[in-house]
């Protein structure tokens, strides 16, 4: 069953379905406010948030409309509420380079994946924030040019441009982390 | 930049997800393979781009799944008892502490626990009791309606669990099936899909468990006869070959003797297959 005919289902009051959606996209959702903010704690809230907020306003869902595109509308005004009220600038340069990767390779590769890894989370925080997010949408969220551009509202052309930026832009910070290697 | 240069650029960031036709993506390799600048830049974006294929997706904490359930079990309720409450009692609640605010409810000692057990049990039977007398043809239709409605949101969860990239969310749609009365093809063949293929060794043995339950069903015996020549894992051809011996599948006995044959065979399996036989016989 499609995501918009369970949220028809779940509108309609059939509320348990929505587990089915919660299932399916919890982990990309997380993944997401994960990526926005490296702060896991506020990525959960951030995410159980978004799916109360699906539940309360379940009935302003329309149907001809994509689930996950209104989903991620709740989500970015979470976000941006959050921001808003947070004055807290997330030390991602800290959070990242803390974290450990298992890759369960060689000693040499394992360090290097893990060195790579955090050099490219810190290259993500460099981007500008509309940078950062047209390309986690695009990238790692799946989601579509054009569905990108109808969720920030802009045209398809914008949404081509920052993307084409953000990687240009992400390349030139690794680049500079890695000293200059490629 | 040159006008071309500008209108192969723009088109880059389709390259980079696969978006554009056959010819618009030849265009581009006749450009690159003229111009250097272009050709450069689209290396090191394409190499960027995969690059960020490292970065791993992250799981949530335990705590995600377990505040969302608890929130959706409280919304449901306050539904079904129509007090308003799904709306703004709700909004009171920290989703963090819906759970401890549910478990300060529960007595701690555990005859207070047995004794409210039996309360909600006797409320229970009171209460079907009741409305079993009082439904019309009309509510039973509606009733049957909601019991299906409510039946076909349990196989989609369960299918949507067991499509899942984690083996613990696997795991958790394999419980989900003890739930179902009367699977439909589509779980069936899931089932078997994941006791054949799934790359965990648990989640296979849960398999077993899961398909135990369905044995009943047309093709499932048969389904778990042919899985029987196909594992590899010890613990799994065990655990299947115990299932045979469990609900007395003497067309099993064929397969145990070619288990018996094959030199790959654990010994050990070999001794509960040798055994096991003796006992189908």
């Amino acid at each position: 069953m499609i995501d918009e005919d369970i949220m028809k289902k779940v509108s309609a009051g059939n509320v348990k379905m929505l587990a089915i959606l919660f299932e399916r996209h919890h982990v990309k959702m997380y993944n997401y406010f994960l990526r926005l903010t490296a702060d896991a704690g506020l990525s959960e809230d951030l995410t159980q948030d978004v799916f109360f907020r699906v539940l309360k306003y379940r009935d302003s869902f329309r149907h001809e409309s994509k689930f996950t595109t209104w989903m991620y509308q709740i989500g970015r005004n979470l976000f941006f509420d959050h921001l808003k009220k947070s004055k807290r600038e997330t030390p991602l340069e800290e959070t990242w380079g803390n974290e450990i990767a298992d890759t369960g390779g060689q000693p040499d590769a394992h360090t290097q994946d893990e060195q790579d890894i955090r050099f490219l989370h810190r290259a993500l925080d460099r981007l500008t924030p509309s940078q950062k997010e047209v390309l986690v949408l695009s990238r790692f969220q799946g989601m579509k040019y054009r569905e990108i551009s109808q969720l920030l509202g802009c045209s398809l052309s914008t949404v081509k441009v920052q993307v084409h930026r953000a990687v240009k832009n992400l390349r030139k910070s690794y680049v500079e982390l890695r000293g200059g290697v490629a | 930049m040159k006008n071309d240069c500008q209108t192969i650029q723009n088109q880059f960031a389709d390259y980079l997800t696969g978006d554009l036709d056959t010819g618009a993506v030849e265009q581009i390799r006749d450009h690159t393979a003229a111009c250097a600048s272009c050709n450069r830049e689209l290396e090191e974006l394409t190499a960027t781009w995969i690059q960020l294929g490292i970065l791993p997706e992250e799981q949530p904490g335990s705590n995600l799944r377990k505040n969302f359930y608890a929130m959706l079990d409280t919304y449901q309720e306050g539904m079904d008892t129509n007090t308003g409450y799904s709306g703004k009692l709700f909004e009171k609640f920290n989703f963090k502490k819906l759970g401890e605010w549910a478990e300060s409810l529960w007595p701690r000692r555990p005859v207070y626990q047995f004794a409210l057990a039996l309360v909600f049990l006797f409320t229970g039977l009171t209460a079907g009791i009741f409305f079993q007398s009082q439904t019309s043809p009309g509510q039973e239709q509606q009733l049957a309606a909601l019991n299906q409605e409510n039946k076909d949101m349990r196989q989609q969860l369960t299918l949507s669990l067991l499509n899942q990239p984690s083996a613990s969310q696997r795991l958790k749609g394999l419980q989900q099936t003890s739930f179902l009365d009367d699977p439909d093809g589509e779980i069936l063949e899931t089932l078997f899909n994941t006791l054949n293929s799934d790359a965990n060794v648990n989640v296979r043995l849960s398999a077993v468990d899961a398909l135990y339950l369905f044995t009943g069903q047309p093709g499932v015996k048969e389904g778990l006869l042919a899985s029987l020549q196909k594992q590899t894992s010890p613990l799994v051809q065990v655990a299947l070959i115990d299932l045979m011996v469990e609900i007395r599948e003497k067309r099993a006995v064929q397969s145990l003797k070619k288990l018996l044959e094959n030199k790959k065979v654990n010994p050990e399996v070999k001794k509960r297959a040798q055994t096991s036989i003796e006992k189908l016989l």
